[in-house]
């Protein structure tokens, strides 16, 4: 098992070291960040300041290997060109809580309601209820992301304040809830702001996640176990549920698992529809200022937290299926 | 190698798939657009280039924000709009335009598309706008008159509802034989000012005719879904959009397609360093999420000389969308052609074509990758859907389209007017896209049914 482990860890090292050349190029190869950011107007003086603090006025091999070690040493220090006064590691810290309280629920909540319906679908397959889930679902898959936020807000925020009744969803915005990180912070009106964004995110998973988990059960429910089973006299019923479930769950929990690393990085249109000041929100702001530090800091990490996420998902794998560990 | 695919099982299995077959219609409409859109600037048959058919994606036609068929004009909009046209006239004819060098052109401004101002002598011109003037200005004091009799009316109507609720008779009464006495009123002032307002239309009528004919139908063409913010018209932008989000998806699926087939089948195939090099790669790409690389990528053309450049350079805005996407979508259908290979260089037909004696690439790109075109099928058609797709998130997002209209830019920008209720814009947009990625992906639904059964 832990060379199973230690390899993995050996074969994902120069992947990363890929990552982070391929960030780094991507980042310098249309010109100069300082440039870029102070603009036209800038004086030589505050662009060669700007340059000696990233250190981007060494050549690239040297940057490449200076920055390699500043996160092996965890060092994301370097202080934010858009955002005065805040370091890059702060940023990062502050953005991660609103992510995991969009993220989270979403997943959650939308693999449990996806496997009740294909299941539901695929008890009752081929028949009416099965084909109205279905036509629905590839409606549900069809319609862009975007518009789902769009009239996701107006129709969820927007209505009921037309109404002045009662305002259960707020339009936009993110307040903190644990007390720990800012004080007076109410968790009442934590959930009225992530409300919302989780009911979109979960509508939105659910078309493409249902088709994938109907087509899992209808392909399991089709296995020879199942025949037994059912010759043997159990009830349909408990076949669906209790067997073939069991057996189905599997495909399911690698999907689940492979989009574990996205509960970091966050819904980003959602929140940056929204509002959130989460990771994606933050990202894509300093990509649009020309934020250098940030971008670069935050996609290394991005990186970081997939790499050991899809280890996690081997290793739990290996010990599922031990065939795996010996190819 | 299509003919073969043509005729193939799979095929024939597609081919009597009902749905399908009605989706793959609906792409060939959207199809058909997008080369009527291109075949027009390269044949020039009507006359009209696609870079004037761009430039009329970008002619105002209405007033701002005007909506389209469905909500038939309430009276109110109607005074708006003839109040518009009053402020636009007023611009060109304030003027003393028998002063102005180039009367004719001084007039031209105010031609919306194909409503133009008529073809007559100045004096002329000048007679049918004070006659419209004349009408405009009965018009406009009908209408405070009315607007004061109705915000009247709507409260006497309301103390009259709260008078009955507390039983207060003698004050009911009162407010009763009140309101009739208004409601007297407003029967004389309402056929009046509809009268007016008709007069003013057909005033305007007179100055800036309806086209009539065939400008009369494309016309009504352009009006038919409203406009935007500065009044283009939404119908062009939609249906123009077509033709950007086609090129977007064909260049990109046949980039990732290729790319990524010719590099799965490869590293299958050959194996050792050739597959460790693009496995590599394929996990490096990977290992960023999808819509942070293309974030990244598309950040690496922002602020460039050539590719960033809508005013001078329409046509290469596209080119940092096809490279980000391009670069981003490869690594799925090599993955996918990569087990397909894996499996197919074991088959007895391989190993025939070796033991004949042909070289391993040959028996690569004439053996093995003809074998794939089912795999390269469906993945282009989901690719296709995909870069569309990504195109509107892009364009939300800032890095996507310039220069060119297209859904994303069009749902991003008007997503703010939603909150006035005008939902014309972004509801075009949607629905084009919607029926579009609809049948893009019943059809490749039924090509996966028809060729790979198994696949989950």
């Amino acid at each position: 098992m832990w060379a199973f482990i230690v390899r993995k860890l050996l074969y994902y090292i120069p992947v990363y070291l890929g990552i982070i050349l391929i960030l780094m190029g991507a980042l310098r190869i249309k010109g100069d960040p300082a440039y870029a950011y102070l603009g036209k107007n800038a004086t030589q003086q505050q662009l060669e300041l700007l340059r000696q603090q990233m250190g981007l006025d060494d050549p690239f091999l040297i940057q490449y290997v200076k920055y390699l070690g500043k996160i092996a040493t965890l060092d994301f220090e370097e202080e934010s060109w858009a955002q005065d006064g805040r370091s890059v590691r702060d940023i990062l810290i502050r953005s991660i809580p609103p992510s995991l309280s969009i993220t989270v629920p979403t997943l959650f909540a939308s693999v449990c309601i996806s496997i009740v319906i294909a299941l539901i679908s695929a008890y009752f397959r081929g028949r009416a209820v099965d084909q109205i889930l279905m036509v629905l679902a590839v409606l549900g898959m069809s319609i862009s992301y975007l518009v789902y936020i769009i009239f996701g807000q107006f129709f969820g925020a927007g209505l009921p304040q037309i109404k002045g009744v009662y305002t259960p969803f707020a339009v936009k915005g993110y307040e903190p809830w644990m007390p720990l990180l800012s004080e007076g912070a109410n968790p009442i009106n934590w959930v009225t702001y992530c409300l919302l964004p989780v009911i979109i995110g979960v509508i939105v998973a659910m078309g493409y996640d249902t088709r994938f988990y109907r087509a899992v059960m209808v392909e399991e429910s089709s296995r020879d176990y199942i025949t037994t089973a059912l010759a043997k006299g159990a009830s349909k019923r408990k076949v669906m549920f209790v067997h073939m479930l069991k057996n189905a769950m599997i495909p399911i929990i690698t999907r689940v698992m492979t989009t574990l690393p996205f509960l970091i990085t966050g819904a980003i249109l959602i929140e940056i529809y929204f509002i959130i000041p989460g990771m994606g929100f933050q990202l894509i702001n300093a990509i649009r200022a020309n934020d250098f530090p940030v971008v670069q800091g935050f996609v290394a990490v991005f990186a970081v937290i997939f790499i050991i996420s899809v280890i996690l998902t081997d290793v739990l794998y290996a010990i599922v299926d031990p065939r795996i560990r010996l190819s | 190698m299509i003919r073969r695919f043509l005729r193939s099982r799979g095929m024939r299995k597609f081919r009597r798939n009902r749905l399908a077959l009605f989706a793959s219609g609906i792409i060939f409409v959207y199809f058909t657009i997008f080369l009527g859109i291109v075949t027009t600037e390269i044949l020039d048959v009507t006359g009209v280039t696609e870079a004037q058919l761009r430039h009329g994606t970008r002619i105002r036609v209405l007033p701002r924000l005007h909506p389209g068929f469905l909500q038939s004009s309430s009276t109110e909009k109607r005074y708006l709009d003839i109040n518009w046209h009053k402020d636009r006239l007023g611009r060109v004819f304030d003027r003393d335009l028998s002063s102005v060098e180039l009367p004719r052109q001084a007039l031209g401004e105010l031609d919306l598309a194909e409503r133009k101002v008529i073809e007559a002598p100045l004096g002329e011109v000048i007679e049918q706008y004070e006659a419209f003037l004349a009408a405009y200005e009965t018009l406009d004091e009908l209408f405070y008159e009315r607007d004061d009799l109705l915000d009247y009316m709507l409260s006497v109507e309301l103390d009259l509802k709260d008078a009955r609720k507390a039983g207060d008779e003698a004050q009911s009464e009162e407010l009763s034989a009140e309101f009739d006495e208004i409601q007297a009123e407003a029967a004389e002032i309402l056929p009046l000012f509809d009268e007016a307002l008709e007069e003013a239309e057909a005033r305007l009528a007179d100055l800036m005719p309806p086209p009539t004919g065939w400008d009369g139908v494309v016309y009504g063409f352009r009006t038919f879904l409203g406009s935007d913010v500065s009044g283009r018209s939404i119908a062009c932008k939609g249906f123009y959009s077509i033709k950007t989000a086609f090129q977007i998806g064909f260049v990109v699926a046949t980039i990732a397609v290729l790319i990524g087939t010719l590099l799965g089948a490869a590293g299958a195939f050959y194996g050792r360093w050739v597959d460790n090099g693009v496995m590599w790669l394929v996990s490096t790409l990977s290992s960023v999420p999808y819509l942070v690389l293309l974030a990244v990528l598309a950040y690496m053309f922002t602020g460039h000389e050539y590719f960033d450049n809508p005013t001078q350079y329409p046509e290469l805005q596209l080119v940092k969308l096809y490279t980000a996407m391009g670069l981003a979508f490869w690594i799925s259908t090599c993955r996918v052609i990569r087990g397909e290979v894996m499996k197919i260089k074991e088959l007895e037909y391989v190993q025939a074509a070796t033991a004949i004696g042909f070289g391993r690439p040959y028996i690569l790109l004439r053996h093995v990758i003809p074998n794939t075109a089912h795999i390269m099928f469906i993945n282009f058609s989901l690719l296709f859907i995909g870069a569309i797709k990504s195109e509107v998130i892009l364009s939300f997002l800032g890095l996507g389209v310039s220069g060119q209209p297209s859904w994303g830019t069009m749902i991003s920008n008007s997503k703010d007017d939603l909150s006035n209720f005008f939902f014309w814009e972004v509801g075009t947009a949607s629905i084009l896209l919607f029926i579009l990625v609809l049948a893009f992906n019943i059809v490749s639904d039924a090509l996966q049914d028809a060729f790979d059964p198994k696949h989950v």
